[in-house]
């Protein structure tokens, strides 16, 4: 090792954060990171900067996690932390940072515990609370590289925004099920709104011009997420996060850049029916900078700024359909009736009409919550199928009968044209909506049939009739 | 490993995330040629309402590389034979 090397760093000398390239390395250092530090293409330089670098890793969960591991391990020098929650239990199986005996500890603090056991040299920095419109460019400017390891499409935009105002590049990984996605964007970072000379990198917005309708916007809990997916995406973004510090793409530019500046989307999808998945990997060629961009496209200054941000101008919850709150009742009373009603009514026979074949009860919840247990008698016809069904026998223009929607071993009898259908969701909202379906394609034979949803779901379910069911 | 070629006169659509739920697949193939123009209503008129939860807010791509959706005839790309066009929605969860 050569000590008091003058600063042959080619790319930091722009940077905003003081860079000391040229000290010796520690023994503990040396050592420490001697096997990353052989890499081709790394050396002392590289590894100069990771111990220079300052990163923020905004999200403590399934992303977050094994990020900061890697990220902690390479000896990345600050590592600022943003996460609001609290580890839960049902967060272990994928968020690796935390621990059982750190149940109900904030994440951020649970983690930062995990990351000073595996490396006590970077300096790490907790910020214990959400990000807000409010807090996000103090937040960001602090740091010199951004992973989004969040949760949510509102955030999603903000981070980017800010990142596109602060000049920061941005690694930005998502995951939800059986699928994961990875990008780096703003890299190297350019001023706002600059195309000419270009082309220049994109921002999250110039790939995903607009969020899914609040609707279909999953989430880990609703929808489920298995942990090597997300992981896999959290360790990719340190993987990302490492090569743009080692080699200094993280200081932003005004000249044209001269890698090519269309980044890769990869996407990993894992198929848990067919293991030979056509499709695990794919890498996607994404486009550049968008002129027609709100946030760095032409004329983007006018529309974007930090004060604005702060102001609420955008706003992110109302731009991603959040504002309006979750839709709740649909039905007229009617058409609902409690878990407990149903119970002493319809089960008990005080309606007249119990026993077997008498009345059908439809969950639509997946098959697999269904697999964990549901009402007595239940069939099970997940929601998303009902639709299709219904849409199916729309096109083809037949007259829909009940047996087209239930499956065949619900067996109605000839003329019983009034057994009632009970439909059962998770909490209510799409079984009510399934009940308007079968309304609409005439299958309560012109009000003969009842059909009536369960309010509340398995959720109301547990609450009021069988504390022991295993609600997920 | 690569998806099945699609027979021929087809091309091959992949579905992910959002997508491939609605659609109930993760991929299929489609007759081609298709102006790209044409795709959604393709899509839309197979699987109703999947323009709406899930087409308007997808990147599309094709052999592997990003496409603008064309506003007008002049701009219009098409799908051939053989191509592999992907329909990703974004995910937002972690």
């Amino acid at each position: 090792m050569q000590n008091g090397d003058t600063n042959t760093d080619q790319n930091g000398s722009g940077s905003s954060v003081p860079r000391d390239t040229s000290r010796p390395l520690t023994e503990e250092e040396l050592d420490r990171y001697s096997r990353q530090m052989i890499v081709p293409g790394m050396g002392k330089e590289a590894q100069l900067r990771l111990l220079n670098a300052k990163v923020l890793i905004i999200g403590a969960g399934g992303l977050g996690c094994p990020a900061a591991q890697y990220i902690a391990g390479a000896g990345i020098g600050t590592i600022g932390l943003v996460d609001g929650d609290i580890v839960e239990r049902s967060n272990l199986h994928r968020q690796v940072g935390h621990a059982t005996s750190r149940i109900g500890q904030p994440k951020v603090l649970s983690l930062i515990t995990h990351l000073k056991g595996l490396n006590p040299l970077p300096n790490y920095v907790a910020h214990t609370c959400h990000i807000s419109p409010l807090n996000a460019a103090n937040l960001i400017a602090q740091y010199d590289l951004i992973l989004d390891c969040t949760d949510n499409p509102a955030t999603r935009y903000l981070i980017s925004d800010v990142c596109v105002l602060l000049e920061k590049p941005l690694v930005s990984a998502a995951s939800v099920q059986t699928s994961g996605q990875i990008i780096v964007l703003n890299c190297p970072p350019t001023p706002q709104g600059l195309l000419e000379g270009g082309p220049y990198p994109p921002c999250y917005r110039c790939c995903f011009k607009k969020p899914p309708p609040a609707n279909a916007q999953l989430s880990c809990g609703e929808a489920g997420i298995l942990g090597p997916v997300v992981g896999l995406m959290g360790v990719a973004q340190a993987g990302e996060a490492i090569k743009i510090l080692a080699s200094g793409l993280h200081v932003p530019s005004t000249t044209p850049p001269k890698a090519p500046v269309e980044p890769t989307l990869l996407l990993y999808s894992y198929s848990l029916t067919s293991f030979l998945s056509p499709f695990t990997f794919r890498a996607l060629k994404m486009a550049p900078r968008k002129k027609s961009c709100f946030a760095c496209g032409e004329g983007s200054k006018g529309r974007l700024t930090l004060e604005g941000v702060k102001r609420g101008e955008p706003n992110y919850e109302f731009f991603c359909g959040l504002s309006s709150g979750p839709k709740q009742h649909v039905l007229s009373e009617e058409d609902r009736i409690t878990p407990k009603e149903f119970v002493e009514r319809v089960q008990q026979g005080k309606d007249g009409n119990s026993g077997k074949g008498k009345y059908v009860v439809l969950d639509t919840r997946e098959k697999e919550h269904f697999s964990f247990g549901s009402i007595a008698g239940a069939v099970n016809v997940p929601f998303g199928k009902l639709l299709s069904k219904a849409a199916q026998i729309k096109r083809g223009g037949e007259t829909p009968q009940v047996g087209d929607i239930l499956p065949p071993e619900v067996k109605i009898e000839e003329g019983k044209e009034d057994v009632p259908i009970y439909v059962v969701c998770r909490r209510g909202l799409d079984s009510q909506e399934a009940v308007e379906k079968l309304k609409e394609m005439g299958l309560d034979n012109g009000g003969k049939r009842k059909i009536v949803d369960i309010a509340g779901g398995m959720k109301a379910w547990k609450e009021q009739v069988d504390p022991s069911f295993p609600y997920l | 490993m690569s998806a099945p070629k699609p027979p021929a006169g087809h091309f091959n659509i992949l579905y992910f995330a959002s997508a491939s739920s609605h659609t109930g697949k993760d991929m299929e193939a489609l007759p081609a040629p298709l102006p790209l123009r044409k795709l959604f209503d393709t899509l839309e008129e197979r699987y109703q309402g999947i323009r709406e939860t899930v087409l308007d807010h997808s990147l599309v791509t094709i052999n592997l590389s990003y496409v603008d959706m064309p506003s007008s005839e002049d701009e219009d790309v098409v799908i051939q034979e053989g191509d592999e066009v992907a329909i990703i929605p974004p995910v937002s969860s972690g």
